[in-house]
């Protein structure tokens, strides 16, 4: 730190958020979006589960030097750091269960098109893809190769129907508006629109909700 | 390995998320700033006020190391005001949320907390919100509930009752809050009958929406799965009668 960034920090002028806030803040949202959403969202590409893994990564050496000096007054702050260290984890750990919970559920639907695909990472790519493998070798095995061979597929869309079961992006959700922004929404009977206000808290349904949450208008809670 | 839990947060998730709140505390010893991942922790020293995570001041209060200020919405009066505001002034809608945060930018204007000045600020911008909105502070408006009111005033009583001034009856005046608001609550299903396909709930609280989460969002799903083929043939007819309106004037065309 040096005497620019002390400057810029007690200037009121300044509306930086500190990244440490920002990260946390941009992380909460992306786990309280992927609990409450029905299908997959992109995984975050502006480096930003990189920079949390760094960061955990650094702390926990930090954590391993402290253990080192039994000095009661830093015990102190030791504990702090612990706890802290772990909600962050629980955060991290908890969005990427939520996702595997997705995947599994629906690993077909999502390694069906590019588009699909490019929402996992690079690891839940592998893990889908070698998943899937695993299970399809474990079903031929046990009983698929006792079928006729054009009954083997397990993506079959013969008929009009799919086998691929896709997850139901109507499901309703509820979202807080970030911006002042209008709001469309399909119902049953009539379609409705309203100006929405910032802080807004509004039920919709999630494809109506999707264009709003991607374009940082509003937040899936 | 892949969470269990149904989708949507459960109460124990949305009382994670309150802890993050910043409250503010009074020290009462000194503490030198801490690194930690979401940032440094302020210099504790008694008795400046100084503003940390919730967690972080339960854990202080834990070890009396720092007393808690019980925010301006807690009190007696403001909660007074609020029960007012939703039995007699407004029966049907929840009360409104406080309104953002000002800052002064040192130059004689306010702003939002933590927004760019740019008013059509670019789409990368990240925007603040609950819980890292200032709501629960020492400035934080009287007379507004903010999103986590009811986690963060239940976690206030059940480990710093002694720092809110007359808790006995903040508790009394929360519990009345909180049946007219679940009240409401269930009752906002109601509004479905129009079919419109948006719902405002403004001014609701993160609990409220865990508690009842299962049901409202049952019932808005339900009614759209019992309509399902009424929709489709209303959207059906609408495109039938746009592609008509365009068919007429192919037709017209053909003529000439």
């Amino acid at each position: 730190m040096d005497i620019d960034d002390i400057l810029r920090e007690v200037d009121p002028a300044s509306y930086a958020i500190p990244e440490g806030t920002r990260d946390l803040q941009a992380l909460t949202r992306a786990w309280v979006a992927e609990r409450s959403s029905p299908e997959l969202l992109n995984w975050p590409v502006d480096g930003l589960f990189e920079r949390i893994n760094e960061r955990i990564k650094q702390q926990i050496e930090k954590i391993e030097d402290m253990t080192g000096d039994m000095d009661p007054k830093t015990n102190f702050a030791l504990i702090v750091i612990q706890t802290e260290l772990e909600r962050y984890k629980f955060i991290v750990r908890s969005y990427l269960r939520a996702r595997i919970a997705k995947i599994d559920k629906h690993t077909l639907h999502y390694l069906s098109t590019p588009t699909l695909r490019a929402r996992l990472s690079e690891t839940e790519l592998a893990y889908a893809t070698r998943h899937q493998a695993l299970l399809h070798n474990h079903y031929l095995s046990s009983f698929l190769s006792s079928f006729p061979q054009t009954l083997q597929n397990l993506n079959d869309t013969a008929g009009n129907i799919s086998m691929i079961d896709t997850p139901d992006l109507d499901t309703a959700v509820f979202l807080r508006l970030l911006k002042d922004t209008l709001v469309e929404g399909r119902g049953t009977d009539t379609d409705g629109g309203m100006n929405g206000r910032y802080g807004d808290i509004v039920i919709l349904r999630w494809s109506d909700a999707k264009p709003l949450v991607d374009s940082a208008r509003a937040e899936v809670i | 390995m892949a969470l269990p839990l149904p989708s949507g947060l459960v109460p124990t998730e949305v009382a994670f998320l309150c802890e993050m709140e910043m409250v503010t505390i009074v020290p009462r010893q000194r503490l030198e700033p801490i690194q930690l991942l979401s940032g440094e922790t302020p210099a504790l020293r008694p008795p400046h006020r100084a503003e940390v995570p919730l967690w972080l001041a339960l854990l202080l209060k834990k070890q009396r190391r720092a007393n808690i200020v019980a925010p301006p919405w807690l009190l007696v009066s403001s909660l007074q005001d609020l029960v007012h505001q939703e039995t007699n002034v407004d029966p049907e809608a929840f009360s409104p949320p406080p309104p953002p945060p000002m800052r002064s930018d040192g130059r004689g204007t306010a702003r939002p907390y933590g927004t760019h000045p740019d008013p059509d600020s670019k789409p990368g911008d990240l925007i603040l919100a609950p819980p890292f909105l200032p709501s629960c502070t020492q400035e934080a408006p009287s007379g507004y509930l903010p999103y986590h009111w009811l986690e963060m005033s239940e976690t206030l009583l059940a480990h710093a009752a002694d720092d809110i001034p007359n808790a006995p009856d903040v508790r009394a005046l929360l519990r009345d809050l909180q049946e007219v608001r679940a009240a409401k609550m269930r009752g906002s299903t109601r509004h479905l009958d129009g079919g419109g396909g948006v719902l405002n709930l403004r001014g609701v609280g993160a609990m409220e929406l865990a508690e009842s989460r299962g049901f409202v969002l049952g019932v808005v799903d339900g009614v759209r799965k019992i309509g399902a083929s009424m929709e489709a043939s209303r959207r059906e007819e609408e495109e039938e009668r746009a592609a008509a309106g365009g068919a007429d004037d192919s037709d017209e065309e053909m003529e000439f």
